[in-house]
């Protein structure tokens, strides 16, 4: 599979957490090929399913992938007239990091796509205690270059606005663009139903785009909730390794996928993906969170009775910026290692979670 | 409707102690709702049955206020407090309270020695007369909301808890004018929104609603040195697309400008930054639900002169019935 080409096609498709249409569209057709029955649901989540096809029990335990399909982004809070121009204001979708909104290329989704640039008073015309601090949203603006009455008659408060980057291709078999949190997990997703293809599993998979995660983990609480998987795993990104980057809470790029401890993550599941990952002989990375992930396993996890979860994370630097920076090898395995997972688990599974003896069968 | 709004917004009902709202709503619906129900918190629920073509509808308005809760009275009879929700120090001296059995109080703060600064809430006290604390007919845990007269300056209406009780009217006034519809809707007159949304998000996990609209105040852009905002008070009820807790369904939103275009009902869109309602706990719950927000622009909210205008009120009231009254396709 050609993940570069993947990568391009879903980090260029626009999608603003509560505005997913187009990236749903995207992946739609992407996992078509792989599954049997897709569906959106209400807060606009994609939802895939995948029948079992290894004679097992009826009916078949059930599996949840989970990767976000939304992305930061901005919308129109306001439209300004100067000499005639119109100007629109905006804010933020998610948390978007405003020491680089300035100087940005976005497209405005209003009656049709705009094409604009988020810009500000250079910063010697700025009051003094504002110059080369970051940005306040109040400063910022969207200029697409057209009069006032075209403004009015083709943007509303409330639109939408997507930053627009063209994927780009770095030394070593790396990219970067924007959105790649969390399209690289899409992609690493898509990378595992393509394999499971060829292979015989006992489980089924639901594969889940879920929407607004950049915003409250909507989807995840919600698909958790309705579909009731006896197991879930989070693919998402953690932060990559570079200068002046904290040694202890950052991952090599090209390092391998991160398995993720902490209060979000079921030990058993995080042992028995380990295990998966020594037999496959592939590079991971250990990481660690407190007290919220900040990935959808936080939502998945609580939903109903509970759920053992798990998260799979995909080094990336530059986080929630235009260059978000991944290895493409890293997405390659972190998709093997979720298909291996899968056609491992059988009927004892969830009993050997139950009874903590993934950590036995770790250790030996 | 004026004196349906001086009921609502005069009387007591802090979060968590709303049995005197409940009591005074019910009688308002129970002639428009196919049956009534108080659920375990104490959400008042109307059920209005559809003609089963249509999905299921919640619309929240929530009944309780913003307060306060004495915490402790002093040997010299003074009430000290904290706050029920998003009470604010600089909105209380010289204000009134009043408690659950229609007492009323008065604030004031310890000696201030900085005019310049806002001291916090445990700065302040409530004097209610007594000579002492033995003398206090006030005890710990008491619940007070504000106490402040309904104003009428030509369409400004002006009140304390306006927030939500207008959302309440909006509520009461579209069940009376809602003749037919194709939904089944439950209009949920919810408890506890101020301190965290919980009263709608029991009542939806257990409604289960296809689509969550909240009837909620909104703040507005065109006071002096305001938050930016390109809402104001007049121009219309307010159609939200985004608060700080939730991004409304896109295709509610689109329905919403379609149905108030229609009917040539005057809307804003609503982009506020700080700030949330029912909606976002409607939105979440369960397998979730497509989430949106009615807003009625309202000046000072969270002071005891929240204000609104009557003809936003009165365009909230025909948007809700335009939407209920026909199909909905999201």
């Amino acid at each position: 599979m050609d993940i570069h080409k993947l990568l391009k096609t879903l980090t260029e498709t626009p999608g603003p957490s509560g505005y997913e249409d187009q990236i749903a569209a995207v992946i739609e057709e992407l996992w078509q090929p792989c599954v049997d029955t897709i569906t959106r649901d209400r807060v606009g989540s994609l939802i895939a399913t995948k029948r079992a096809t290894k004679n097992g029990r009826t009916p078949p335990r059930r599996i949840l992938l989970a990767a976000h399909m939304d992305e930061i982004a901005l919308m129109v809070r306001d439209v300004e007239e100067h000499n005639g121009n119109g100007f629109l204001r905006v804010t933020s979708i998610g948390g978007v990091d405003t020491r680089q909104v300035f100087g940005q290329l976005v497209v405005v989704h209003g009656r049709k796509n705009l094409t604009g640039v988020v810009g500000c008073l250079p910063a010697r015309l700025l009051p003094e205690e504002k110059q080369d601090k970051p940005f306040d949203f109040e400063d910022l603006l969207v200029d697409v270059g057209l009069p006032i009455e075209t403004v009015n008659n083709q943007i509303s408060i409330g639109d939408f606005i997507s930053f627009r980057q063209p994927l780009l291709k770095l030394m070593n078999k790396r990219v970067a663009g924007k959105s790649l949190d969390n399209r690289a997990s899409v992609a690493a997703v898509t990378v595992c139903l393509e394999q499971l293809r060829q292979r015989q599993h006992a489980w089924e998979v639901i594969a889940v785009a879920t929407a607004q995660e950049e915003t409250r983990l909507l989807g995840a609480y919600t698909t958790a909730f309705a579909l009731q998987p006896d197991a879930a795993i989070a693919i998402d990104v953690t932060f990559g390794k570079g200068p002046g980057a904290n040694e202890h809470v950052t991952h090599e790029l090209g390092g391998g996928p991160a398995l993720d401890l902490g209060p979000n993550v079921h030990t058993g599941m995080f042992n028995a993906l380990k295990a998966t990952a020594e037999e496959l002989e592939l590079n991971i990375n250990i990481e660690t969170h407190q007290r919220a992930s900040g990935t959808d396993a936080h939502g998945l996890q609580i939903a109903r009775a509970g759920i053992p979860t798990a998260i799979v994370a995909i080094p990336l630097r530059y986080m929630h910026t235009m260059v978000e920076s991944v290895a493409l090898k890293d997405i390659e395995r972190a998709g093997r290692l979720l298909a291996e997972f899968i056609v491992g688990l059988d009927e004892e599974f969830l009993g050997k979670l139950a009874k903590g003896m993934m950590e036995e069968e770790s250790k030996q | 409707m004026n004196d349906l709004i001086k009921k609502l917004v005069e009387a007591y009902g802090p979060s968590g102690f709303e049995d005197q709202m409940r009591a005074l709503i019910r009688p308002e619906i129970e002639k428009y709702a196919d049956e009534i129900s108080v659920d375990a918190l104490g959400n008042l629920i109307a059920h209005k049955k559809g003609d089963g073509s249509g999905l299921k509808v919640m619309v929240a308005a929530h009944m309780d206020e913003i307060g306060v809760m004495i915490t402790h009275i002093t040997e010299e009879g003074f009430c000290r407090f904290t706050n029920i929700g998003g009470v604010y120090s600089h909105t209380l001296l010289g204000g009134r309270v009043q408690f659950a059995d229609g007492r009323i109080g008065v604030i004031h703060s310890d000696r201030i020695t900085d005019r310049s600064k806002i001291y916090g809430l445990d700065k302040h006290f409530i004097d209610v007369g007594a000579n002492g604390r033995d003398d206090c007919p006030v005890q710990v845990g008491d619940a007070a909301g504000f106490h402040r007269e309904f104003v009428v300056n030509g369409k400004m209406l002006s009140a304390k808890s306006m927030d939500d009780r207008i959302g309440c009217v909006v509520a009461i006034e579209a069940m009376k004018r809602l003749k037919q519809t194709p939904h089944d809707v439950y209009f949920v007159f919810s408890v506890q929104e101020e301190i965290g949304t919980r009263g709608a998000e029991a009542a939806a996990n257990h409604l289960d609603p296809d689509v969550g609209i909240a009837l909620d105040v909104t703040t507005t852009g065109d006071v002096p040195e305001a938050i930016p905002m390109a809402v104001s008070l007049g121009k219309g009820t307010a159609i939200k697309v985004k608060d700080a807790g939730m991004i409304a369904h896109h295709g509610l939103v689109q329905l919403m400008k379609k149905r108030a275009s229609e009917a040539s009902i005057p809307y804003q869109l609503e982009v506020l930054t700080g700030g949330s309602t029912d909606a976002r706990s409607i939105q979440i719950a369960n397998g979730g639900a497509a989430a949106g927000c009615i807003s009625i622009p309202c000046r000072y909210v969270h002071s005891q002169s929240e204000t609104v205008h009557a003809d936003d009120v009165e365009n909230s009231i025909k948007l809700l019935v335009e939407l209920l009254a026909k199909p909905m396709e999201l």
